[in-house]
């Protein structure tokens, strides 16, 4: 009989093996999963980014349109609709300050291509037509008032408008990618994973085969814990490197300094809560009591950040949150995840809130991966 | 000469669960039997012997190891077939006994294999479509290729059909030509009397008996059933010889065997239609000791 035994101490190869094996196929979907997440987040944010810029071409346009009007010149409508311009020449010409008849076919051009050339047109016309005549009540109209009118008519602050200008929709889209869409697949992992590296093996009995060889308990549980730490890991890196990749073709501005320290962000906390799973799980025999544990405060914390979210600033002012549901970013170890704070990290103003915050969450994750594998090396087996 | 001491063994699970002030002494190359109803604590004296579960009193001492601190330097020694059978999540059959050489350092199949063959077991099946024999068989080829000096069986011919329980026995007896010494609980006392040197008895978490099996099967008292053409005749023997008890035209006889010529020179008197001998099984003592 060749045998070479050898009593594993601190850790296992067939384990590791064992355990990569079974949990094969859920790995997979869940990195397919979290890949086309981000590229649908990716090109989502990009396009988000470019239909920001219309602001500014739109005031650059109805810019074009006043300087037209305040010399004088009879707007021809049917002129510029049929993008016969060439008779303005002489009129931005004796403008200066920059205007030219081809900076302003050029923006006439994107905008037709964007669809919006029409609306501005007739944006224009409204403006110019209603704004300081009198009404039949006497007072002057006012469009921007009318607009506000119309908002409480229908039961929305007429706040609104003005805060819709200050809200930062791609930090908004942030927050939901890193700290409640993006994180939703691996919360997922960890549970099912942590519950089915010990708890569930004790349930079943089949850890008996593992330690009817020679390979103590703290192998076992450092075996499983590297698992537990190092594939989340291996899995956000590749997600990280798929985002940056994504900017980068996207936008040209891969932003990498921002994306990886918000991913690193993330890890901490997958880690933070795999470590609360990874725990029960070595603190239960039955499968059935480490999955309430696990699931049910992962399953918490990513509810109070959901309904925290609708407590954040942006959702507040744009009138579809609650300022008292922030009250739940404070319940849940998600909001440790200080995403606002992080997206400051290239700016001259680098808040460093995030830093403590994170470093909350790399104690709470030693101290769970720790208490469990201590429990676990001394606790009774029903094997 | 023992290899497997326990001492006042007492794990306590409450409401009476539970083993309590259990003593064992198992000698090298002995196969001890461990018998006991459902929940008499025959599993929970084993998870106690193979470290899975501490004691709350007493020690155990196996090949010189305490299961309790050195489980894993105890598993180069025993090999483990766990009462209840429930793979890891893999595939096949091969990937996993694979997988336990891994564990165990084995790198030469020859003994996996020949043991796979002599159960008729194809190890090419889906784990989780085995039946409950195939995972038992399974079973005991992952405990018999490891090739260790002491095997600790709880209940391992459950599911097995009469056959293989048979080549099971053989196994267990090849494995007492090594010298191995074989720890084995079960409740099918055939298979026990068949291959046991000695039979513990638990009632209750409590060993109420040591059965030697060889002193059992040459008891040196003799039972014998003696059957006359009447009643009547049956009594008039009865009366004649000590120690016989009648029952309709049968009569008992239990009596030392050395009062055997004894019993034939009165029954030359009688007209006799049948004698049989009749050997106490392990089941009688059991139903004895239990009180059932």
């Amino acid at each position: 009989m060749n045998t070479t035994t050898k009593t594993a101490k601190y850790f296992s190869w067939p384990l590791m093996k064992q355990t990569i094996r079974s949990n094969r196929a859920l790995t997979a979907a869940i990195m397919i999963v979290m890949i086309l997440m981000c590229i649908v987040i990716s090109v989502a944010r990009n396009m988000m980014l470019s239909g920001s810029s219309d602001s500014a071409s739109s005031t650059t346009f109805m810019a074009y349109l006043y300087a037209l009007l305040s010399q004088g010149e009879l707007y021809d409508y049917n002129q510029l609709m049929s993008g016969a311009y060439d008779s303005y020449s002489a009129i931005f010409a004796a403008l200066g300050k920059g205007y030219s008849l081809e900076a302003f076919k050029e923006l006439a051009a994107t905008l037709m291509e964007e669809g919006t050339h029409d609306t501005y047109l007739s944006m224009f016309e409204y403006t110019v037509t209603v704004n300081g005549t009198t009404g039949i009540f006497g007072n002057t109209l006012n469009l921007n008032e009318y607009m506000a009118l119309m908002m409480e008519s229908i039961g929305m602050s007429s706040d609104l408008l003005t805060n819709m200008e200050g809200i930062d929709m791609s930090s908004m889209l942030n927050q939901m990618y890193y700290t409640i869409m993006g994180i939703l697949p691996l919360l997922v992992y960890i549970v099912v994973v942590g519950n089915g590296l010990i708890a569930s093996q004790v349930d079943r009995g089949s850890m008996a085969y593992v330690l009817s060889t020679p390979t103590k308990r703290s192998a076992v549980v450092i075996t499983q814990a590297i698992y537990m730490i190092v594939v989340p890991f291996i899995m956000i890196t590749i997600t990280c490197i798929v985002k940056i990749a994504m900017s980068a073709g996207l936008s040209g501005d891969p932003d990498a300094a921002v994306t990886i320290m918000l991913y690193f962000g993330m890890y901490i906390l997958i880690e933070a809560m795999a470590g609360l799973c990874y725990l029960g799980s070595c603190l239960f025999n039955r499968s059935s009591k480490s999955m309430a544990f696990g699931g049910g405060l992962t399953v918490w914390f990513f509810l109070a950040s959901l309904l925290g979210m609708f407590g954040s600033d942006n959702l507040v002012q744009m009138g579809m949150g609650v300022e008292i549901l922030g009250v739940f970013n404070n319940l849940t170890l998600i909001g440790l995840f200080d995403i606002e704070s992080i997206a400051t990290i290239g700016s001259e103003a680098v808040d460093y809130a995030f830093v403590w915050k994170l470093v909350i969450l790399f104690v709470i994750a030693v101290a769970a991966y720790i208490a469990g594998a201590v429990r676990f090396t001394k606790k009774d087996l029903p094997l | 000469m023992s290899i497997i001491k326990v001492e006042g063994l007492t794990k306590d699970y409450g409401d009476g669960r539970g083993i309590f002030d259990i003593n064992l002494e198992v000698n090298e190359g002995e196969i001890f039997g461990y018998v006991g109803t459902n929940g008499s604590g025959k599993t929970t004296t084993i998870r106690n012997m193979l470290g899975f579960v501490y004691p709350d009193k007493g020690k155990i001492d196996i090949g010189g190891l305490d299961p309790a601190v050195s489980s894993a330097e105890l598993m180069k020694k025993v090999s483990y077939i766990p009462g209840e059978i429930a793979f890891p999540n893999l595939k096949t059959g091969a990937d996993f006994l694979k997988l336990q050489a891994e564990y165990s350092g084995i790198t030469d199949y020859s003994r996996m294999n020949y043991i796979a063959d002599k159960l008729g077991l194809d190890t090419t099946a889906d784990l989780k479509r085995m039946s409950k024999g195939m995972k038992q068989k399974t079973a005991i080829v992952a405990a018999f290729m490891s090739d260790r000096d002491i095997m600790i069986l709880d209940e391992p011919t459950t599911g097995l059909d009469p056959l293989m329980r048979d080549v099971f026995i053989e196994l267990i007896n090849e494995e007492k030509k090594k010298g191995r010494t074989v720890f084995l609980s079960g409740h099918i006392f055939e298979e026990l009397e068949e291959v046991c040197d000695r039979v513990a008895m638990l009632k209750d978490g409590r060993i109420i008996d040591v059965i030697n099996m060889y002193e059992l099967r040459h008891s040196s008292d003799r039972n014998f059933e003696v059957v006359f053409e009447s009643a009547q005749a049956a009594n008039t023997f009865k009366e004649a010889f000590d120690g016989a008890y009648a029952q309709g035209n049968s009569v008992f006889v239990a009596l030392p065997s050395k009062r055997t010529d004894e019993l034939f020179k009165t029954l030359k008197q009688f007209k006799v239609l049948q004698i049989h001998e009749k050997h106490t099984t392990l089941e009688e003592v059991f139903m004895k000791d239990y009180d059932l």
